[in-house]
């Protein structure tokens, strides 16, 4: 209650009034009698009154303060219609805040933002050109599309989204897509199988719980062949079809190589960065800098940022922030061993990636190749790994 | 005139409309030392930082303290906010 009479003085308007003179009891009582409202009165020591007193009142007050010989004066004035006043010779500035309203409110009917989220972050290719044939495109009214047609524009063009969702929030639209994975092949318990060799390697040890092993320890095998058949031959009985259980180790190498020049350019980055700025607006770009880097050599990055109003109100006006970071060449010059511990030792790193449990390599054998001006590195891995795979027997 | 005044006097208080609503007897409340709501009252006759002086139509109301206020005045009711230390009223001798 306090609150809105609060408020409702506000929007009215009214003053802080000092009235000074003798006869401020007569003041008080004839502005009672002429049902004129006033609030938080205040007696200061000597002569003076302090009073609120509503616009519309005002005069009265000043005919009153005549008659009873007392001097009335406005401290402060408070209120919308005071504000109000203050503004109202700025025709330009209203008129163009209200240019500037429906602006926004024209612009908010449009789309102005497409993003496209895919589950686990995976990428799917062209996705965006389909999204564009399907009538989705920067700038359409959002009154216009149709998100069900969208939908089933994609999904008829496309076997590989299982799921499409597309919401609409402020002048941004956020297409979800759910990628539908090929489902793997499931091998049944019950189903006949043969194991199988996954990679090339040289056999070291093989136990066939179920089945019969048809390879032997030593023997260098390919890839795809049959390590354990499914099948079993009993002394009464006739071959049987069996899901073969076993297990097969292997050694297999892995090996890479690599070309180390004796005589190395190299970049490096020094550090300092120049930034700059342009604004964009669709395809008109207003530049702020020069657009001339002071490097040489420099990498440039570029990042882009629509402006919005609130959360998702996007405008058709994007920043673009160019970072030049400058490079320097630096020469190196190796000699032939230390040449040869570079590419071992890069070559290891290498290696190391690609393999999974690095307890289990037992070899490592170097070959070098000196040339001219460059030394070839040839790093091998002998590995012991697991290479048997199920693979389901064909009829 | 008196005789017709007693009798809707004698009607209102059958129908127990609250008395000042009716005559021009004032209502004082007292709420602590720190609030006065007096409705019915005629006029202000004093008003001081430390004093205050109403009048009404049985008497004079006389208020002491400090830092007296006439929060809100209308011209019905009268509210004084402030340290208010006696309050007293006089009757009008006819």
């Amino acid at each position: 209650m306090a609150i809105a009479k609060i408020i409702l003085s506000y929007i009215l308007g009214y003053v802080r009034v000092t009235v000074e003179g003798y006869y401020i009891e007569r003041f008080i009582n004839i502005c009672n009698n002429n049902k004129i409202l006033m609030w938080n009165v205040k007696r200061d020591k000597g002569v003076k009154l302090y009073a609120n007193i509503g616009i519309r009142d005002f005069k009265k007050i000043i005919q009153i303060s005549k008659k009873t010989q007392c001097k009335t004066k406005v401290i402060r004035k408070r209120g919308l219609p005071f504000i109000l006043n203050r503004y109202r010779k700025r025709k330009i500035f209203a008129v163009l805040l209200l240019i500037l309203i429906t602006l926004i409110i024209i612009s908010s009917n449009y789309v102005w933002n497409i993003e496209i989220q895919v589950e686990d972050k995976s990428e799917l290719l062209g996705i965006e050109e389909e999204v564009k044939n399907a009538g989705l495109i920067i700038g359409k009214k959002k009154t216009e599309i149709d998100a069900k047609e969208v939908i089933n524009q994609i999904r008829l063009n496309r076997s590989d989204i299982s799921w499409i969702g597309i919401e609409m929030k402020g002048t941004n639209v956020i297409i979800k897509i759910v990628k539908s994975e090929e489902a793997p092949t499931i091998i049944n318990e019950n189903d006949y199988t043969n194991i199988v060799a996954s990679k090339n390697g040289v056999i070291t040890k093989i136990t066939a719980q179920n089945g019969t092993a048809k390879v032997a320890v030593g023997d260098i095998v390919q890839e795809k062949t049959v390590l354990i058949e499914g099948t079993m031959t009993g002394k009464y009985t006739d071959t049987r079809y069996v899901h073969s259980i076993g297990e097969v180790e292997a050694k297999v190498w892995h090996t890479k190589s690599k070309k180390i020049y004796y005589n190395e350019e190299k970049e490096q980055k020094t550090g300092k960065e120049e930034k700059k700025y342009k604004i964009k607006i669709n395809n008109f770009e207003i530049n702020f800098n020069k657009t001339l880097s002071k490097f040489k050599i420099y990498d440039t990055i570029y990042e882009e940022k629509k402006i919005r109003i609130f959360s998702n109100l996007y405008l058709p006006i994007s920043i673009i922030k160019t970072t030049n970071q400058e490079k320097e060449i630096n020469k190196k010059t190796y000699t032939k061993e230390e040449a040869k511990q570079l590419g071992i030792e890069e070559l290891r790193k290498e290696l190391e990636e690609e393999i999974d449990d690095p307890e289990k390599i037992v070899e490592e054998i170097v070959n070098t190749k000196e040339e001219k001006d460059y030394i070839e590195v040839n790093l091998t891995y002998e590995v012991i790994e697991n290479i048997g795979t199920e693979e389901k027997i064909e009829f | 005139m008196s005789k017709k005044r007693k009798l809707t006097n004698r009607i209102d208080s059958l129908l127990e409309i609250p008395k000042e609503v009716y005559t021009d007897i004032p209502k004082i409340t007292i709420v602590g030392f720190e609030e006065t709501v007096i409705e019915n009252y005629k006029s202000i006759l004093e008003y001081e930082d430390y004093y205050i002086r109403i009048n009404t139509n049985i008497g004079i109301l006389n208020i002491n303290g400090f830092n007296l206020k006439l929060e809100k005045m209308t011209n019905e009711h009268i509210r004084i906010t402030g340290n208010i230390e006696s309050c007293d009223l006089e009757k009008n001798i006819d």
